[in-house]
């Protein structure tokens, strides 16, 4: 039986007050104690950024890694070992900006990896410049004049990529969000839990206070339904009063890893014996003179 | 005779490599050694292409510097091929093409040499159609050096083993050749070789090395001149080893560092494009210390440059490649057997180690055929500090003597750690946040990264890294160089004996980390030229910077084509004549 301390390091998390990733910290942990996942049997991956700074936080195994190359390493750590609980951490920047190739290859894959992505719509640790998210005209750093790119609509992209648990939390909201990202986990494919998480620092627009003016939790919707999914995902595009929260979409299909084992009869890699001179031997008889 | 040289010739698409390989695997079952290439271009139906096949009752050392034989289907593959024909070779040609004797005396500048029209095409078409050109080209080649009907037939039927209804039409074909009116003899005689195992090229020998070495994850994004390495992988998916095509290069490395970390020998492949795109997580691997074996297969450079051509111009690049300093090693296997051994070596010290080995090979060594000998039996695994007792305190960077430190792999019960891109302590805490700048975070930095950087001394004491390997040591002259340059030099110092030379070699495959005093005293003394394949001639300079020796004379070719025993020969002429 793991208790919340159990899956906690003890080293003081590096978030500024009133961050909201504190209550993502929370949510994850309550996640994880529910679903009663061996710390040692759990890895936690991150790329670069503020919210990057989480695997230190947990008594799992963790990755730290470079900015926008979390998914990636978690790919190669699920696929060596399939029995391993697998987490990516990480902010919008991390994976809605430099690692955009991957998000989209991944849910293509359909790994079964959960990935919660803490999105506060700016750049916090290099001091507040625009992110993929921030809005059309919000002014940063690297924006004096305002944004002039529409910004990146994750949930209609993850849906369109092919990600089989398309969910959006707020930290605000942290029992919610937990629910969220348990059944992520729980889900076999690739979970993807986008969390409005403002920046209190360098974001003056995407705040707590907007944030709970905006977010409204679903309710009768059906996320197998590909179409409504659709819908739900551009509402705040068309509308920027409506944040939904909750699950949009999810759908049953065969995970990267049981195809894996289908078609090529690779299980555990990691548990696997290495191949014998026997084995060797017989590859090279392809190639006798 | 000793050895026969064949060139066939054609276009992209007319099969000409396959026929190449038949012909080189029939030739391997008269107990010859075999050594072939070919040249092609970066695109797919047309062109002009060659394969060139030599064997030899002696061991080679590469596709000789003449031709005996050249078979060409079409008129550009005589335009294009006459440079290496002298008075002694023999042209054969598509008898439809017209009498070209003309044509042929005026590409050789009179040479006189031999030429035959023969109805290449018309006889192909009598047993089945234009396909069987280059079967009845096999047979035709077959009867000129006395290669015995048998070897031709099994090795058809071997070749066709899944296609069994083409068998019959290529035997017929490889007979209509082998009884075509014609009375060339170039016979070798079987002597002293006797007869090798296998038909590799040295992306097989490196991926069945591999292979052999434990290694059960490659992840490539495919890339000329390392797609064949992953399309081994692929191909044997079903039998223990996994292959990932990822979306790009990043991805590649990324997912081996993952899959490494998780307890997998894993490797990534390309060539100098896609190790470009690598270079951030190279780093990454040095700081985790997550072991990680990289193929990297040059070809010319830079940018796109010359996809389907060879050069050795990245060993630079790949020995300082990524921000800061990190332990590294990179390893230029020389030929096609140490493709296969050296492998093994990668991965022992990558995980003894713990950090990146590249293995640096090019397009020649990649794409050439050998027939050779390797013997799995005898490769040893050495999987490192790993460990699996659950322990209170456990330090997965514990400062060493030695810089290395234990190792544990998720799933493994107390022994949870966090691998930090960021400086770091002893346990995986960060050293880059709060505690950067602090008294400890100074003293913590000083001493983490003087811990990782001593793996490289200890590596070179444990005797993990070869010295160059010494030709003729008591030669007057050594020809200095790496990798896959080294065969032709190895070639060139019979060649300068004839010429009553008295030249050595002193040939380098493990690169970086370089044994400074030993190298400093193997090379002080001695008159040295520098032999490689690229235009700054890198090896020189890696040798400056780490030896400080200086050497002064240099053989460098960049034009695509792998440097020859007479170019190096001619020049290494030159230059004891200069003086």
């Amino acid at each position: 039986m793991f208790a919340i301390q159990d899956y906690r390091s003890g080293i003081k998390p590096v978030f500024c007050p009133g961050c909201g990733d504190y209550g993502v910290l929370s949510a994850i942990t309550k996640a994880f104690a529910d679903l009663q996942l061996d710390p040692d049997n759990t890895v936690v991956v991150s790329g670069i950024g503020c919210s990057s700074s989480m695997p230190h936080d947990f008594k799992c195994y963790g990755i730290h890694g470079i900015h926008g190359r979390a998914l990636p390493i978690a790919e190669g750590v699920k696929l060596a070992n399939s029995e391993l609980n697998v987490v990516v951490v990480g902010g919008d920047g991390d994976g809605y900006g430099i690692g955009l190739q991957h998000l989209i290859h991944a849910a293509r894959r359909n790994i079964n990896i959960t990935y919660i992505i803490m999105d506060n719509e700016i750049y916090g640790l290099t001091t507040g410049q625009a992110s993929p998210t921030s809005s059309f005209g919000q002014k940063t750093k690297s924006t004096p004049f305002g944004v002039i790119e529409k910004p990146i609509n994750p949930m209609s992209l993850l849906i369109a990529s092919g990600a089989s648990y398309v969910a959006r939390g707020f930290s605000g909201e942290p029992m919610h969000l937990a629910e969220l990202i348990k059944n992520g986990i729980k889900h076999k494919g690739f979970s993807v839990i986008d969390v409005e998480s403002p920046c209190v620092s360098f974001n003056k627009l995407n705040t707590f206070e907007w944030a709970r003016r905006v977010v409204y939790k679903i309710e009768g919707h059906d996320p197998k339904d590909l179409s409504k999914a659709m819908e739900k995902a551009f509402e705040f595009e068309l509308n920027p009063a409506k944040l939904s929260i909750g699950l949009l979409y999810e759908s049953d299909r065969k995970t990267y890893e049981e195809l894996e084992v289908e078609l090529k009869g690779n299980k555990v890699l990691a548990k696997q014996d290495m191949l014998g001179a026997d084995d060797i031997l017989s590859f090279l008889d392809e190639y006798n003179v | 005779m000793d050895d026969i040289t064949i060139r066939i010739a054609g276009a992209n698409g007319d099969g000409i490599e396959s026929a190449a390989r038949i012909l080189a695997k029939a030739i391997g079952k008269n107990g010859f050694h075999v050594f072939g290439f070919r040249s092609y271009q970066s695109i797919i139906r047309g062109g002009s292409v060659w394969f060139q096949v030599r064997a030899s009752n002696k061991k080679l050392y590469s596709i000789g510097n003449r031709i005996d034989i050249l078979v060409s289907i079409d008129i550009d593959g005589i335009r294009n091929n006459t440079e290496m024909l002298d008075e002694n070779s023999v042209v054969i040609y598509d008898s439809k093409l017209g009498n070209l004797d003309k044509m042929l005396n005026e590409l050789t500048k009179g040479k006189r040499l031999k030429s035959f029209g023969i109805p290449i095409l018309d006889n192909a078409i009598k047993v089945g159609g234009s396909i069987y050109r280059n079967t009845y080209i096999i047979g035709l080649i077959g009867k000129i050096m006395g290669l015995s009907p048998d070897s031709i037939h099994s090795t058809i039927k071997e070749v066709f083993a899944k296609k069994p209804d083409v068998i019959p039409n290529n035997i017929n074909a490889a007979d209509a050749g082998y009884t075509a009116e014609s009375d060339l003899r170039f016979k070798i005689e079987v002597n002293e070789r006797k007869g090798d195992k296998y038909l590799l090229t040295g992306n097989d020998a490196i991926a069945i090395g591999a292979a052999a070495a434990g290694c059960k994850f490659y992840a490539a994004y495919p890339m000329t001149p390392a797609s064949t390495i992953l399309e081994w992988f692929a191909a044997h998916e079903n039998h223990g080893v996994m292959y990932k095509q990822p979306e790009d290069e990043i991805t590649a490395i990324n997912m081996t560092i993952g899959a490494a970390s998780a307890g997998v020998r894993a490797m990534c492949g390309t060539s100098g494009g896609g190790f470009s795109l690598m270079v951030e997580a190279l780093g990454l691997a040095g700081m985790l210390e997550v072991p990680i074996v990289i193929i990297e297969s040059q070809r010319g450079g830079p940018s796109t440059g010359l996809p389907t051509k060879t050069e050795q111009g990245d060993l630079l690049f790949v020995t300082h490649a990524s921000q800061g300093d990190f332990p590294r090693v990179v390893i230029a296997p020389r030929n096609i057997e140490e493709c296969f051994y050296e492998m093994s070596n990668a991965f022992n010290i990558a995980e003894r180690y713990q950090c990146p080995v590249i293995v640096l090979i090019d397009m020649f060594l990649s794409e050439h055929i050998e027939t050779i000998n390797v013997d799995p039996s005898s490769i040893k695994i050495d999987r490192g500090l790993l460990v699996d007792k659950p322990k209170n305190d456990f330090k997965r960077y514990e400062i060493t003597e030695s810089g290395i430190s234990p190792r544990s792999i998720p799933g493994t019960k107390g022994l949870a750690f966090v691998a930090p891109s960021d400086e770091h302590d002893e346990y995986g805490n960060l050293a880059s946040d709060v505690a950067a700048g602090t008294p400890e975070g100074i003293e913590i930095r000083k001493r983490m990264h003087a811990k990782r950087m001593r793996k490289l001394d200890t590596m070179l004491k444990d005797g993990a890294i070869k010295m160059p390997l010494v030709i003729n040591e008591n030669a007057d002259i050594f020809m200095v160089t790496f990798g896959s340059a080294t065969n032709s030099c190895i070639e060139a110092v019979e060649i300068l004996k004839g010429k009553g030379i008295s030249a050595g070699v002193i040939s380098f495959s493990y690169m970086f980390p370089m044994h400074t005093e030993k190298v400093k005293s193997l090379l002080s003394g001695k008159r040295l030229v520098d032999v490689e394949c690229n235009y700054s001639a890198q090896l020189s300079k890696l040798i400056k910077m780490y030896a400080g020796i200086e050497i002064k004379d240099a053989i460098l070719k960049y034009d695509g084509e792998q440097i020859t025993s007479r170019e190096i020969s001619e020049n290494m002429y030159k230059i004891i004549n200069q003086k």
